[in-house]
């Protein structure tokens, strides 16, 4: 152990308890953090990121165990510590920033209390009352007001970024030497996600402390982590400094989670080939864990056991052949072409909708005046954060929710508001997927019962010709015929949305509404199904609603982009125009949001927060636009601006003057190997 | 992760390790369950004595080897008369337990799902039986049910459907309304299936867990219902060896022999402690996992 040297982990092993035996999560991960450094573990789901972070803070349960290796603090074993000396040191010299910070921060106690809390447990101040002064410093230091009506909030009050900023106060407010943050921005917007990590870039270069980041997000990683570890099935493969890591990947996992980013610069060229497969956890050789998904693997991998070997100071490998392999040539990218329309009318249109929740006294504007039309076999896609209201567009489309007013037409005939109004054939046509494909399969029906009930319901198909268009619809979603016989529950979350897709593909519908589809799903399996969906827009020309917050899978698969804010259309057109200057100013803020690998973020202080005026004079995304012209923008709705190829926007701004203030896509020239960490380091 | 590897068990160690996994309660209660099974279904056959079967002893002579629950006022021997009788306790209160299952989760489900007034007006008619204690209940259905149908076991058998149906009921709606709020049934909702429909292949399936935990536990109580319509005679007729009657028969000569009111006491306490046990073990089983087996 250097002097330098916050923490190390050697050979740690953890089990979990699997009914009568226990079956490892970690396997002989190694790796430390230095003074200052951010650490970046990275990995899908399932490969014991998580655990090995908890084990940071010595976690103890039942049906845990570790079964050897050391986690040394400062010559303390945290696994072999007694429980009150651990104490002492979690949430004083190692603090934990949580996942999901609205389950996290107790919604019974005002937030400023919550803070103190950590801080009378640990010494810092005498008692709840008088530690508000000092509770103060750290809610400013996190970005967050100080004034005391702000710490008499409770944690619903406050939006998700500013609890995820309560929790990372309280994880700061002893002064740790160590930050162990679990996903701390994954159920946040994206725009959201930006302002969280600035702040944690700036605290880093303020205060300097440790910091061990576990993530799924590589891009992300890029923007702050020093050095990062890629670990799968339990195994630690490749740890190296992050721009040797997006340069030079020496695991042909680190590989193909690098080509399996959807990357929203487009660089489409020099792409890696993404992964193939899944992680199947109770097939796994003795050999190497990956040898089943790799391109490389001899007859060897199998067999033996791989041992990190190391690679540089800092750096190792777990692949007895990184210095064989060479990148394989990308896939090409097949781009369908756009079906020729078939006939002028659009398939579906959207007519002044608007969709308010809640009853006459206290109504809330959902959406207002949205019009768009999708025509036949075309990629549709609707962006923006949570709350802009989206999904509310697609349900009412399908008829779940009746719209306040305006009308949804299909093939030409206006759609009852109700989905029991309508006939078999117009639901038949509108297919909805739903983002959680646990929840939109029934755990108790077979996958085959599953698919066939569209068809028992809509065809009136007999039991044989039913099974062959199962297996039919199966195949179209790249499953295996065997799949029919199975539970949900023994599917992988991949596999049970392609049977959803499978689902509604069986209803040979018109139109697909994809609701946020990808988001639930780990990046190589968003990866495959993205290659699926465009396979069957090329294949079935069947036309899609496409709702998703990642505008990198919009750009690699809409044809039309709509953006959408505080339930108003701010921007629509074809996917090219949207995705080039002039931008929306909200479009523009969207897109500068998204991690892109290596970039550098934005410099922005993290603070431009705000909620959409709703149902107010003016511009909806007034008071959070950076390009805001004055009061003009409060008190007078926008108008519409025509741009080239059918763009259209709705700003105070004129087109040319748009097109001047557009500072997107980043420069790639500037953007080579060490920028990042030079920006980032403490000194 | 890494799977330890375990060798797949023989066929005959997997049910020894499956038994040994269940908890304790439900294994004794099991086992007594079992006892009370064989004794309804053999018990005709070995019984000394035939279940009206009069001058079988000196009456009222109390507990003795020839007659352990001893001899009615009337000479017949008490325990072959537990024995006779054992069936058709389990069998009345096991079919009219049914009976309220099918009826409670078809209501509770259905109004679940739809919800609406339909929910709001069948709530407050299931509210209103709930409210009224369950033997009056069952004595007004008995009642208004006419003298000419006194005694008929389809009777008893209505009339704990009908004490059980709203208690049922009201559990299936629970779970219907946790149930409906999954995509799944959304899903079917925008294919248009009809309610019953829904309520068939969507709602039922994942709520047996829920509705057969509530089958085992009313069943449980169910020999105590038609037990305490036996005593108060408006159960089956005499000479039935309904355990309830008998106990209602002999409780005027309670104090000269008490064992011909504890035999059949001790029986019926026996069988529901035992569907007690039982029921409890289920619960925690299906706690546990969802499916049973088939994983």
């Amino acid at each position: 152990m250097t002097p330098d040297t916050v923490l190390e982990v050697r050979s740690l092993s953890v089990a979990y308890r699997q009914g009568a035996g226990w079956s490892r999560a970690v396997d002989d991960v190694s790796f430390a953090l230095k003074k200052g450094e951010v650490f970046g573990l990275v990995g899908e789901s399932g490969c014991g990121k998580s655990t090995v972070s908890l084990q940071l803070l010595g976690y103890r349960h039942p049906s845990l165990r570790a079964e050897g290796g050391a986690v040394l603090f400062k010559d303390q074993n945290l696994l072999k510590l007694a429980r009150p000396e651990l104490d002492k040191l979690r949430g004083e010299k190692i603090a934990f920033v949580p996942q999901n910070p609205t389950t996290a921060l107790n919604p019974g106690i005002r937030i400023g209390r919550q803070v103190a809390e950590t801080m009378v447990a640990h010494g810092r101040a005498k008692d709840l009352g008088g530690a508000d002064a000092v509770v103060g410093k750290y809610l400013k230091l996190v970005g967050l007001p100080v004034d005391p009506a702000f710490l008499r909030r409770y944690p619903h009050q406050l939006s998700g970024g500013q609890q995820q900023r309560v929790c990372i106060a309280m994880a700061l407010c002893c002064d740790p030497d160590l930050l162990v943050l679990d996903e701390p921005t994954t159920g946040l917007d994206v725009t959201t996600q930006e302002q969280i990590v600035s702040l944690l870039i700036a605290l880093r270069a303020r205060i300097g402390l440790a910091m061990l980041y576990v993530t799924h997000d590589l891009a992300l990683l890029s923007q702050i982590a020093d050095r990062i570890g890629v670990m799968y099935a339990g195994k630690m493969v490749e740890v190296a400094e992050t721009e040797v890591i997006f340069n030079a990947p020496k695991h042909p996992y680190t590989r193909g989670l690098i080509g399996s980013i959807p990357r929203i610069d487009f660089d489409s060229a020099e792409r890696e080939r993404p992964l193939r497969g899944l992680l199947r956890r109770q097939e796994l050789p003795p050999g190497c864990p990956f040898s089943p998904r790799c391109d490389f693997a001899l007859e060897r991998c199998f067999t033996e056991p791989q041992k990190a070997e190391p690679t540089g100071p800092e750096s190792s490998v777990a692949c007895w052949r990184w210095r064989e392999i060479v990148p394989l040539p990308p896939e090409p990218i097949v781009i369908p072409p756009l079906p020729e329309a078939k006939g002028e009318l659009p398939l579906l249109t959207v007519d002044k909708l608007d969709i308010h929740y809640g009853s006459a006294g206290k109504v809330f504007r959902a959406v207002n005046d949205v019009s768009f039309a999708i025509r036949q076999g075309e990629v549709f896609a609707l962006v923006g954060e949570s709350g802009s209201g989206k999904s509310t567009i697609a349900r009412a489309i399908s008829g779940l929710v009746p719209p306040a007013a305006g009308t949804v037409t299909l093939e030409g005939k206006a759609l009852a508001p109700r989905v029991n109004r309508r006939s078999a054939a117009q639901r038949r046509l509108i297919q909805y997927i739903f983002q959680n494909p646990d929840a939109s399969l029934n755990p108790r029906a077979r996958v085959g019962e599953t698919i066939a009930r569209p068809l028992h319901y809509f065809f009136r198909l007999d039991r044989s010709k039913a099974a062959e268009r199962v297996a039919a619809a199966l195949a179209d979603v790249q499953l295996d015929g065997s799949y029919a016989a199975r539970f949900p529950d023994q599917l992988s979350g991949g596999e049970r949305q392609r049977v959803a897709i499978a689902r509604a593909l069986a209803a040979e519908p018109a139109l697909l509404l994809c609701d946020e589809i990808l988001s639930a799903l780990d990046v190589s399996v968003q990866a495959n199904i993205l290659k699926l969906l465009q396979a069957l827009k090329a294949e079935h020309a069947i036309a899609m609603l496409f709702i998703s917050h990642d505008l990198a899978v919009v750009r690699m698969l809409a044809d039309h982009v709509c953006v959408l804010y505080g339930g108003e259309v701010m921007e629509i057109g074809p996917v090219d125009r949207i995705f080039a200057a002039p931008f929306h100013p909200y479009t523009h803020t969207l897109l500068q949001a998204v991690p892109v690998p290596l970039q550098p973020p934005p410099a922005s202080d993290g603070l431009n927060a705000g909620e959409p005026q709703r149902g107010g004079q003016g511009c909806v995304f007034a008071g959070r636009c950076p390009w805001q012209i004055g009061d003009i923008c409060e008190t007078t709705r926008p108008p519409w601006r025509a741009g080239e190829g059918g763009l259209r926007l709705r700003c105070h701004h004129t087109i040319e003057a748009l097109n001047e203030l557009a500072d997107w896509p980043p420069l790639t020239e500037t953007s080579r190997a060490t920028r990042t960490r030079h920006e980032n380091r403490v000194d | 992760m890494v799977a330890i590897d375990r060798a797949p068990a023989k066929p005959r160690r997997r049910y020894r390790n499956l038994w040994r996994q269940t908890p304790q309660s439900f294994r004794i209660g099991l086992i007594i369950l079992l006892l009370h099974l064989i004794l309804a279904v053999t018990g005709p056959f070995w019984a000394p004595y035939g279940f009206s079967q009069m001058g079988t002893g000196i009456p009222l002579s109390g507990m003795t080897w020839k007659h352990p629950f001893g001899v009615d006022q009337l000479g017949r021997d008490v325990f072959s008369r537990v024995v006779h009788g054992a069936h058709i306790v389990i069998l009345l209160s096991l079919s009219g337990t049914a009976l309220g299952l099918v009826v409670g989760a078809i209501l509770g489900l259905l109004s679940g799902y739809i919800g609406g007034w339909f929910d709001n007006a069948l709530q407050r008619l299931l509210e209103a039986l709930i409210s009224i204690p369950f033997l009056v209940l069952a004595l007004i259905a008995i009642a208004s049910a006419g003298p000419q149908l006194s005694g008929n076991p389809i009777l008893v058998v209505a009339v704990v459907a009908l004490v059980y149906a709203p208690r049922i009921a009201r559990m299936a709606r629970a779970a219907a309304i946790d149930i409906a709020t999954r995509d799944y049934v959304t899903m079917a909702r925008l294919r248009g299936e009809s309610a019953w429909s829904v309520m068939r292949r969507e709602l039922l399936p994942n709520a047996t867990s829920v509705l057969l935990v509530e089958f085992a536990l009313r069943a449980g109580y169910a020999p105590v219902l038609i037990g305490s319509l036996g005593f108060l005679g408006f159960g089956l007729r005499p000479p039935t060896p309904e355990w309830g009657l008998m106990i209602s028969e002999n409780r005027a000569l309670i104090i000269i022999t008490p064992i011909t009111v504890l035999g059949p006491g001790l029986a019926l306490a026996s069988l529901v402690v035992g569907l007690n046990l039982f029921t409890e073990g289920l619960a925690r089983i299906l706690g546990r996992t969802v499916r049973l087996g088939n994983q």
